[in-house]
């Protein structure tokens, strides 16, 4: 029997009361390794962290994994931790990890029963989980049907608002952005909504096809523009308009759903942390939270998953404005990259979670009793995603050659990263290259160990993002808490400058002591000494040349 | 410019092409005033009078091509640069040659062509009193098994070769005079 209170505004609204035997037996697959696997055999379609991420979870629950690659990633991380890997196709996405007919064909030729999208690629396309169903193979995610409810923007928020929960202000139909007369009714709507305003694609992820919109006359412009954006990015030009929230903190909610229908809050994140609106800090629980607001926004993500009657894990996302009201944004209908966090504060393992419930189980107890504790995590993690990207050029992304690789470890720390010494960057995908997550018992102490895990981090070969996140650990505004969208911009961009100032000069001293310790040995310092030498410095150079480790490009 | 001092260590250093940022300054470093720890292989600590030490990591470390300037990677507080770092005598005498040949190409006198790479003579293509137009190969040039055309910059005579076939030059050295 399973009782499920709709509309319910506690976040555990949803939550079985009656802990029948079933619980008894999850609870005891959880931490018995001779309990059946869920399944035999999974194929992960995705690489880098996230694939090694639920390769190891599948591990875990006795399940083989498989792999598969681009020619960019052969020797990959991902393909190491796998049990078997198939090839997909050349690096570019759209003839290798994108190509779901080929994931399909791998997953059957090698006896895989389910295949894990991850997040990206193939994760939120409702055509792909479909697909999967209808190979008879189980899609590790919502269904097909789930996905396209809350997949497009447009529909989820009419979905929301059904159930009764607060949406951003805006437009709830596409804009008729192609129709003459179209335009006048878009003004006449942007008018009641105000200025400054979003155009956001239905379709949109990433920032895509979004433009922000101070005054009237720049809305038909930028309406054009979204909308050819979205439809080259997504296949999909629709969009709609959103009124500005700002400032504004970008509060994400876990749920997790059994096919049962139970569906749990297991605890939000903060994503304020943000540039271009990429996220590049999370922490959970959310920061200045009371437990009742935290109460409030996780019931609020249970009603709009319980009309989208998700299953597996989802994320609704909402901001929070100045005023301490929700609004909804969106479903993300994935695995997040930030499901560390809560993994961390609430100690439910996430994947583990997705793959019992695909399988039909239901939601773990260890997962219920988490729920119930969800206001009050009493313990506080952040993230933080180490790109190979250069801060000093607006965080652009760069490829290369992993030369030294040392992650920081000790109490309280996981790295998730499919790198290794030696690796290369493959221009081709996502420039993630690890995710660093501290866990302590409150915020300041989470923030000081994050301050010596990221003082532990030692990479060359390629820039990382690793000054900002030094920057954001020691900042004083980062400890108070006082945190919005618009944090990266104010604080991060003026202080950038002198931050790579010192520490070009410290570098410059050190390749001056270096080239001096080293300059007798491969160039003769007096101008007149190489002249009658039968092996001059220049002649050693190039001999040391050919054997020379210089990374390739 | 060349430093008399014995003792001292100067040293041109500044960020190449990759890491370089507009703003970004060559800088003169007397390397005998860093004090440098290592611990551990590619990794030290720098000491300075005024800061706390700090700890750098040294990737690679790329040999010099025949300009002399070695690329040296090295990452402070996750910052990574690589860095063009050359001796301070050689890089005066690589601006001095450079200049010399840019300042004097369009002059009327006699124009002293220097060499801009080190490397080995191996063939003279002109004698004293030859005329030569612009683009005309005066010698060659054998650098890192490479055999490099050294051309005449402007049409003129040739005056003076300086040096001969076989012969080992170095970064600034005279090899041809033209009137």
């Amino acid at each position: 029997m399973r009782s499920r209170r709709s509309g319910g505004t506690s976040a555990t609204a949803s939550l079985r009361k009656d802990r029948g035997p079933a619980d008894d037996s999850v609870s005891s697959l959880a931490t018995d390794p001779s309990a059946d696997p869920p399944f035999r055999r999974v194929l992960v379609a995705n690489r880098g962290e996230i694939a090694v991420r639920i390769i190891r979870a599948c591990h875990e629950l006795g399940i083989e994994a498989v792999a598969v690659y681009s020619d960019a990633d052969a020797t990959a991380g991902h393909v190491r931790a796998a049990d078997t890997a198939v090839r997909l196709g050349p690096a570019p996405a759209a003839e290798s990890y994108l190509r779901g007919d080929l994931i399909i064909d791998a997953a059957r030729s090698t006896g895989a029963e389910a295949i894990h999208p991850g997040y990206g690629f193939l994760a939120e396309r409702a055509s792909f989980a479909r697909a999967v169903e209808d190979a008879g193979l189980v899609f590790i995610g919502p269904s097909a049907d789930s996905i396209a409810a809350v997949g497009d923007k447009l529909a989820a928020r009419r979905l929301a608002r059904a159930a009764g929960v607060p949406v951003v202000p805006g437009t709830v139909e596409p804009a008729a952005v192609e129709r003459a007369d179209g335009v006048e009714a878009i003004l006449v709507d942007a008018d009641s909504i105000g200025f400054p305003l979003y155009v956001k694609a239905a379709a949109g992820g990433g920032g895509r096809g979004m433009r922000r919109v101070t005054t009237r006359a720049d809305l038909p412009a930028a309406l054009a523009a979204g909308s050819a954006e979205a439809l080259a990015a997504f296949g999909d030009g629709a969009v709609y308009l959103e009124r500005e929230v700002r400032p504004a903190r970008h509060i994400e909610v876990q749920v997790l759903g059994d096919a049962m229908g139970t569906i749990v809050a297991v605890g939000e994140r903060d994503c304020s942390i943000q540039r271009r609106n990429q996220k590049l800090v999370e922490e959970s629980p959310a920061p200045g939270l009371t437990a009742a607001e935290r109460r409030e926004v996780h019931a609020l993500a249970v009603q709009v998953a319980q009309a989208a009657e998700l299953k597996s894990a989802a994320t609704a996302e909402f901001l929070l404005d100045e005023d301490r009201h929700f609004w909804f944004l969106e479903v993300n209908t994935r695995l997040q990259v930030e499901h560390g966090v809560t993994e961390l504060t609430s100690g439910i393992d996430l994947v583990r979670e997705q793959l019992l419930v695909a399988a039909g189980r239901p939601l773990s107890a260890t997962t219920i009793a988490a729920a119930e504790r969800a206001a009050t995590p009493g313990r506080h993690a952040i993230e933080v995603r180490l790109t190979a990207e250069d801060p000093a050029r607006s965080f652009t992304p760069v490829a290369g050659r992993i030369g030294r690789w040392a992650m920081p470890a000790g109490p309280g720390i996981r790295v998730d990263t499919a790198i290794e010494a030696g690796d290369r960057i493959p221009p081709d995908y996502d420039s993630l290259i690890a995710k660093i997550l501290v866990v302590d018992a409150d915020r300041p102490a989470a923030i000081r160990r994050l301050a010596r895990a990221l003082g532990e981090v030692e990479v060359t070969g390629v820039q990382t993002s690793l000054p900002f996140h030094r920057f954001v650990a020691g900042h004083p505004g980062f400890a108070s808490g006082t945190l919005s969208t618009d944090w990266v911009a104010a604080e991060w961009d003026p202080a950038m400058e002198a931050d790579r100032g010192r520490a070009l000069a410290v570098a410059s001293r050190f390749a001056a002591a270096v080239a001096a310790t080293a300059a007798s040995s491969v160039a003769p310092t007096d101008a007149a000494a190489g002249r009658d030498r039968p092996s001059s410095g220049w002649q050693r150079a190039g001999r040391d040349d050919d054997t020379d480790r210089w990374p390739e490009r | 410019m060349i430093d008399p001092r014995p003792g001292k260590r100067m040293f041109v250093v500044e960020p190449a092409t990759a890491s370089r940022l507009p703003g970004d300054q060559s800088q003169r470093i007397d390397a005998s005033t860093v004090e440098v720890d290592w611990i551990g292989a590619g990794r030290a600590q720098v000491h300075d009078e005024e800061e706390p030490a700090r700890t750098v990591l040294l990737g690679t470390d790329r040999p010099p091509r025949p300009t002399t300037r070695r690329t040296i990677e090295v990452v402070v507080d996750g910052w990574r640069f690589e860095l063009e770092v050359e001796d301070a005598r050689r890089a005066d005498l690589r601006k001095r040659a450079t200049r010399d040949q840019e300042s004097v190409a369009g002059a009327g006198g006699p124009l002293e062509i220097h060499a801009i790479i080190p490397g080995r003579v191996v063939a003279v293509a002109v004698a004293p009193g030859d005329a030569v137009a612009a683009g005309q190969t005066l010698l060659l040039v054998e650098a890192m098994k490479m055999q490099n055309e050294l051309r005449a910059p402007r049409d003129g005579t040739v005056d003076r070769v300086a040096v001969g076939v076989g012969e080992t030059i170095d970064l600034g050295d005279l090899l041809v005079v033209l009137t």
